[in-house]
């Protein structure tokens, strides 16, 4: 399977009249935005915002992050599932409007949406602080429960990214990645003499606001399955998730997936690359058994010889990632864990909740728990009052002085665990 | 908790859902529990069926601390 993004550079965003790329400015309708989002009469207000890199700007609490896309050739459509039917996406040519993103922001549960800092301490953190963002800030109806809100909340946000990508419908990218998977039998005759990787990628569906979907589906009502990994590139999994802001997955992450890239430039080179396994974690004992039996089977039946796993989230997720990597590791095949550190403040104390011998090859996105300061910004896009509550946030964490003293973990994306972020320990 | 319990003499069982967490940490004796956001019950019971399920549980338990151990002992069923 063989997909084309095309990238259309966005080094600006403006609000206008009339919504447009031109050059590398994206223009948007403030008014047509906040329609779109107001479709739902779940949402009774919406505001729309723009943060710029190097701006004084603090964006909170942020629910979901995503980057607009458009499919321009080959069979279904961006966010299969939601933005459009069920047809396999992966094939032909996506427009990407690289340089910017949809941010949404809200209070859903309060305590584990996140904060993004467009500069200081905290932007160094996040990779969203050198995106173009465009921010919602949508306020439900108060009689609705917290479900309900995430889900409109959830889709408002992709409603949005489909309307922005479609203004690169016609517009040819000067810079085009390709992206081509084999099949077994064509990888096995193509690179005879590589080793042959798959890449587990475990997804958060402990339920309770804690959710992933592949195609529409919820992963934690489906057994392991696979995916082409081009799939993923056209929005075949996307967030819906309310959990510590740095090691959750956003949907930009999925869409930006690094371990896939990765693999993909390997591919044919070091490795042959031969498929992206999902499998999800949920908070039943069995259903934690099952599906990691399930990743190790369809890891031997594939005959692979080396496997990477990505976890999302932290505590008892931690044993799924540990079933996996021991339950693969005892087909005899070599893993690579790619996780984060709840280490203590001092970094001393046990990172993970789980442990085995065989997971002796572990990359860390870096401890969640270091405790930063981060300076006043000169302006606000959210609601501020939410740091005090924040996971890794204390009363007091917002500072008299309009700083903010916290853990890590309350930065989106600052430990994240596909290694889409600078931070890492040694 | 349930290691300082034991060191300070009094016979202690751990009830938790992922039992593997357990046994990393190093309780003696463990009962599973149903799932993580509600060990002790199962909201998909009607309210006789999960009265009987947690009654179960707790006895399960009571029963674990009258029973002699030689090490890390997971009492199912």
């Amino acid at each position: 399977m063989k997909l084309e993004l095309g990238l259309i550079k966005i080094e600006d965003i403006q609000f206008a009249s009339e919504s447009k790329i031109d050059g590398t400015t994206l223009f948007v309708d403030k008014e047509t935005v906040k329609k779109i989002v107001l479709e739902d009469e779940v949402l009774v207000s919406c505001d729309v915002d723009i943060a710029k890199p190097g701006e004084s700007v603090r964006i909170t609490p942020v629910k979901d992050v995503i980057e607009p896309r458009v499919k321009v050739e080959g069979t279904g459509g961006v966010f299969p599932g939601w933005m459009h039917k069920v047809d396999t996406v992966g094939s032909g040519r996506t427009n990407v409007l690289k340089g910017c993103a949809v941010v949404t922001a809200g209070k859903v549960v309060g305590f584990q949406e996140g904060i993004i800092d467009m500069s200081g301490e905290g932007a160094k953190y996040t990779p969203f602080s050198k995106l173009n963002n465009l921010v919602l800030i949508i306020e439900p109806d108060e009689s609705k429960d917290q479900h309900t809100y995430e889900k409109a909340l959830r889709l408002a946000g992709l409603r949005v990214a489909t309307y922005l990508g479609e203004l690169a419908r016609e517009l040819s990218a000067k810079e085009v990645k390709t992206f081509e998977s084999c099949t077994i039998p064509e990888g096995i005759e193509k690179y005879p003499g590589l080793p042959r990787v798959a890449y587990v990628l475990m997804l958060q569906s402990q339920g309770l606001l804690h959710d992933t979907y592949v195609y529409g589906v919820d992963i934690k009502q489906s057994l392991t399955t696979m995916l082409m990994p081009t799939e993923i590139f056209d929005g075949a999994i996307i967030s819906g998730n309310c959990v510590s802001a740095c090691d959750k997955n956003t949907t930009f992450h999925h869409q930006n997936n690094p371990v896939v890239e990765e693999l993909f430039a390997e591919h044919g080179k070091t490795i042959n690359f031969v498929g992206v396994i999902i499998t999800n974690e949920n908070v039943y004992l069995a259903d934690k058994e099952r599906s990691s039996n399930w990743s190790a089977k369809m890891c031997k039946f594939l005959g692979v010889d080396g496997v990477i796993i990505s976890q999302e989230g932290f505590g008892n997720p931690d044993t799924d990632l540990i079933m996996n990597c021991k339950k693969i590791e005892a087909e005899g095949i070599k893993t690579v864990i790619i996780t984060d550190e709840y280490a203590g403040r001092d970094g001393a104390s046990q990172s993970l909740a789980d442990a085995d011998k065989a997971a002796d090859a572990v990359v860390t996105g870096g401890n969640a728990n270091v405790v930063i300061k981060l300076p006043k910004m000169d302006k606000i896009i959210g609601h501020i009052e939410a740091v005090d509550i924040i996971a890794g946030g204390w009363d007091g964490s917002l500072q008299e002085d309009g700083s903010i003293e916290a853990e890590l973990q309350v930065i989106t994306g600052a430990t994240n665990e596909m290694g889409f972020n600078c931070y890492s320990a040694r | 908790m349930v290691k300082e319990m034991e060191r300070a003499g009094l016979p202690t069982v751990h009830m938790c859902t992922v039992v593997p967490i357990s046994l990393t940490v190093g309780a003696n004796r463990i009962v599973p529990a149903i799932a993580i956001p509600h060990p002790l019950g199962n909201p998909v019971l009607d309210h006789e069926e999960e009265k009987k399920l947690r009654r179960g549980l707790v006895e399960k338990a009571l029963k674990s601390l009258e029973t002699e151990v030689d090490g890390q002992t997971v009492f199912e069923d």
